[in-house]
Order: C-alpha cells, then structure tokens, then sequence
C-alpha cells in the first residue's frame, strides 16, 4: 500500500499538523501553558438570549444547520452539538423552553441524546421533553418552511443558529428577526456568512464555531486544539510568504514540493 | 463502555475513511484495497445507519404531531395534513420500490412529487428575494462606522455589476472588480484559512474522542 501521487505533502502535512495540535492539548492538558480565548460577544450574548426569553416566557429555537454528521461539513454539525450542549444547560439553568429543529435523520438521535443528557447533568432530568428536539424534514426548503412555522406559532424569543447554512440561513435569520427574537448565529460556509452578519444580532464567523465549545466550556483540551490553530495558522503563513518570494524569483521550489 | 466502544469504532472507520483516496495498492496480505473497503464494505453501512435514523426521526414527527391532533391543539388540522402526507408519501415510494416495473405507480408517486413539493419549494426558495431586501435595508441603516463601510462598499459593487453603473461613472465596473478581488478576496481566504484549521482540529478530537459534546457534554 503506497501513498497516491499528489498525495505526498499533504499527507506528511497532515501528520506534522496532528502532532502540533497533539502536543499543544498535551502541554494544555497539563496545565503548564493554559491558553486564554478573546472575548466573543456573539458566544457570551447566548446567555443574555437565554434570560431574555424566560422573561418574556417564550422559547429558545435552536438549529444546528442542515449539515450532516459525516463528510467534510460534519465539523460544523459536531460544533453545532457542543453549543448545543451549554445551550441545554443555560436553558435548565433559567428554566426556559428549548426547541431544536433538526433536518439530518442520523443528527437527530445525536441531538436528542446532547438535550437528554443536558437536562440530565444540570439535574432537570423532568424538563426534556418529547417536542424538545423535532425532526422536521431532509428535504431543504420543507425543513425552512417547518422552522419558520416554530418561529411564528411559538413567537420565539431566541434564535440560534450554528452549524453548516446553506440558501436557508437567510430565510430562518429574517424569519426570527420578523418575530422580534434575539439572534445568534454562526457557520463556517463562506457564502452565508454575509447574510447572517446582515439579519443577526451576533455572528460568529467562520472558525469562531469551532471555538464555541473550547469558550463555553474552558475545557483544557478544548482551549489547547484552539491553542494550536493558531500555530498552524503561523506556520501557512509563512508558507505563503516564502511560497510568494520564491515564486517572485522564479523558484518553483516549493510548488513542486507541495503537488508531489 | 457506552463511550469506548463507539470512539473505537469511530477511530478505526474514520482512519480508513481518510486514507482511502490518497492510497494505492492493497492492504498487506489481503487483496482489499481501503478504497474497495470503503466502497463495498463500509459504504452499505451507511445507507443502514441513515435508514434506522430516518425512521427514529419519521416516528418523533409522528408522535409531536399525533399528540398535538389527538389533543386537538392550535394548527392541529396542519399537523394532520402533515402526518397524511408523510404516510401517503411513503407508502407510493415503497410500492414503487417493491416494483420497478409498475410505471404507472412511479408517474403517480412523481406527479406528486412534482406538481405538489417542487412548486411549494420553488415558493419557499423565491422568498429570498424579498428577505434580501428587508435584510439589506436593516444592514444598510447608516448606524455605525462598519455599516457605512458595508453600505458604501454594497452601492459600488451594485453600480459596477448593473449597466447603469458605467453610464454614471467609467470607473464603477473597474471598482467592483477590485473590491470583489482584493480585499474581499483577501478576507473571504483568511476566514476559510481558519474555519479548515477549525474544522480539522475538531475532525481531530472527535477521531481521537477527545471531543465528547455529542455523548451529551461529559469530557
């Protein structure tokens, strides 16, 4: 078994990475270096979106997007699942109604399980509810039409929205802006982004939805993975600054390296 | 073991998964090759998996609904039209299935299908049109420094890619196309940059059970 041409670097590149990310949680883990996170508002308004539903004796709508569980959008779903999980203990914390809409079949049983074992640890096991977590549809715009039927018949007062968006994040976002709720949003597709900065209170942009678990939680492993990104992140940046002057000077050198 | 075996399982499956296009070659002392693996071993797992979870999620839909028109709640008659609907939908489908040559079950069943969700989707879809303009009018509102940014920079890139634009002033084109392409450009690389980092850090995690939120938020 050899490695497919093409392959080469970024299979190396992937291991290197993996060890870099690994020895970061490790030094993290240990606690002789405990990185600290920049302050996201859009993490730190779930909170303040929380209380403001009990008050208003309304529910909280959350989505964790249309993505599924597997295949190259799964990360989202699985960021989604751990603001879903601080979100079920806030919701047990001030005692507000939560409502998750599901589109994905196999996120479903996933979802119900985070909410259960939510309501379970902050010993409100009594609080989960059947019509908590609902499955509404896989088709797309059937799923849209469902989330938006939520928003207007429970008049909810928080939306929530973090995971993979595809063309429904603007119909749900100005559908929970049409209700009055308080919005929170977030999702690393590129193209949605826009939109939800536009019909949101708070968006979290790109990689700040893989960070809500590590912010939420100020779980060590958490913090150091987050940690290492920005490692990773110095090291493509100097790869693109040496890549630029080399191909300024007609050097190929690292192309080369790169496609092998 | 409720949580070991699982991240066992997703260890294993996930390493083959992320092998199997950048290998050649069979595995040592078999004449399975990860890809033959993935494709005639794996894969089949995964429409059974999709299956069960269709049907656990089917039978929630069935039952929030059953009780809202059992108990005769506000929209129950919606509920009911919900409920017909998922039956008379799986049922046509499973009479196709159970027999391909019944062409005039599958016309039925794709009349439906057709005719009935497609236009209600196209409708669902053709409400962006109006979303974007009662979104854009909200972004738009000259409250804040970054809001004039957006504002003046949304009038330029709409005046560029409009013909009109280039009737005002010869400039607009040529503008929106450095906007769109260098400090646009520049940005949309450095957020897709970090949500792969991102995205790769929690593959991470959850390959190495490290990352447990989806077990319900025990570390």
């Amino acid at each position: 078994m050899n490695l497919a041409p093409g392959n080469i670097f970024g299979f190396y590149a992937l291991l290197v990475a993996s060890a870099v990310v690994l020895v970061v949680i490790w030094v993290a883990k240990k606690g002789s270096f405990v990185p600290t996170l920049r302050r996201i508002t859009g993490l730190d308004a779930m909170e303040e979106a929380v209380g403001r539903a009990t008050e208003m004796g309304r529910p909280v709508h959350f989505s964790p997007g249309i993505a599924d569980i597997a295949g190259e959008f799964a990360p989202q779903t699985f960021a989604a699942m751990e603001v879903l999980s601080f979100l079920t203990g806030l919701s047990a914390k001030y005692d507000s109604e939560l409502i998750v809409s599901i589109r994905m079949p196999t996120v479903f049983p996933v979802a119900e399980d985070v909410v259960k074992q939510g309501y379970l640890a902050a010993g409100k096991a009594d609080k989960f509810k059947e019509s908590c977590v609902r499955f509404l549809s896989s088709e797309q715009f059937a799923y849209i039409a469902g989330v938006l039927g939520i928003m207007h018949r429970e008049k909810v007062a928080a939306n929530i929205m973090v995971g993979g968006f595809w063309a429904e994040s603007l119909l749900m976002a100005e559908g929970g802006a049409h209700v009055g709720a308080i919005q929170i949003a977030g999702t690393a597709n590129m193209l949605q982004i826009p939109f939800f900065v536009a019909a949101c209170d708070y968006t979290l942009i790109g990689e700040e939805i893989y960070a809500g678990g590590a912010y939420l939680s100020q779980d060590r492993i958490k913090l150091g993975s987050i940690a290492s990104q920005d490692y990773l992140k110095l090291a493509l940046m100097a790869m693109l600054f040496v890549g630029a002057v080399l191909m300024t000077l007609d050097n190929p050198w690292l192309r080369n390296v790169i496609v092998r | 073991m409720r949580k070991e075996i699982p991240i066992l399982i997703t260890l294993v499956i996930g390493l083959i998964f992320l092998l199997s296009p950048i290998t050649t070659g069979n595995i040592p002392g078999t004449e399975w090759s990860l890809r033959k693996l993935v494709a005639d071993a794996l894969s089949p797992w995964t429409i059974v998996i999709a299956a069960f979870a269709l049907g656990l999620a089917s039978a929630n839909l069935v039952r929030i609904h059953g009780n809202i028109i059992s108990r005769k709640r506000t929209g129950w008659v919606y509920s009911t039209i919900l409920v017909v609907t998922l039956l008379f939908f799986g049922i046509t489908r499973t009479l196709v299935e159970l027999d391909p040559a019944n062409t005039e079950m599958a016309k039925f069943y794709g009349n439906f299908f057709n005719f009935l969700y497609n236009p209600l989707s196209g409708a669902m879809f053709a409400l962006l049109a109006f979303y974007i303009a009662s979104a854009a009018y909200r972004a738009f509102r000259l409250r804040s420094l970054e809001a004039t940014i957006l504002l003046v920079a949304a009038v330029i890139v709409m005046l560029g890619a409009a013909p009109v634009g280039a009737l005002i002033w010869d400039y607009f084109p040529s503008l929106q196309t450095w906007l769109l392409r260098v400090p646009n450009l520049a940005g949309q690389r450095a957020i897709i940059i970090g949500a792969a980092l991102g995205g790769f850090t929690t593959s991470l995690r959850i390959l190495l059970g490290l990352e447990r939120g989806h077990f319900g938020g025990e570390q």
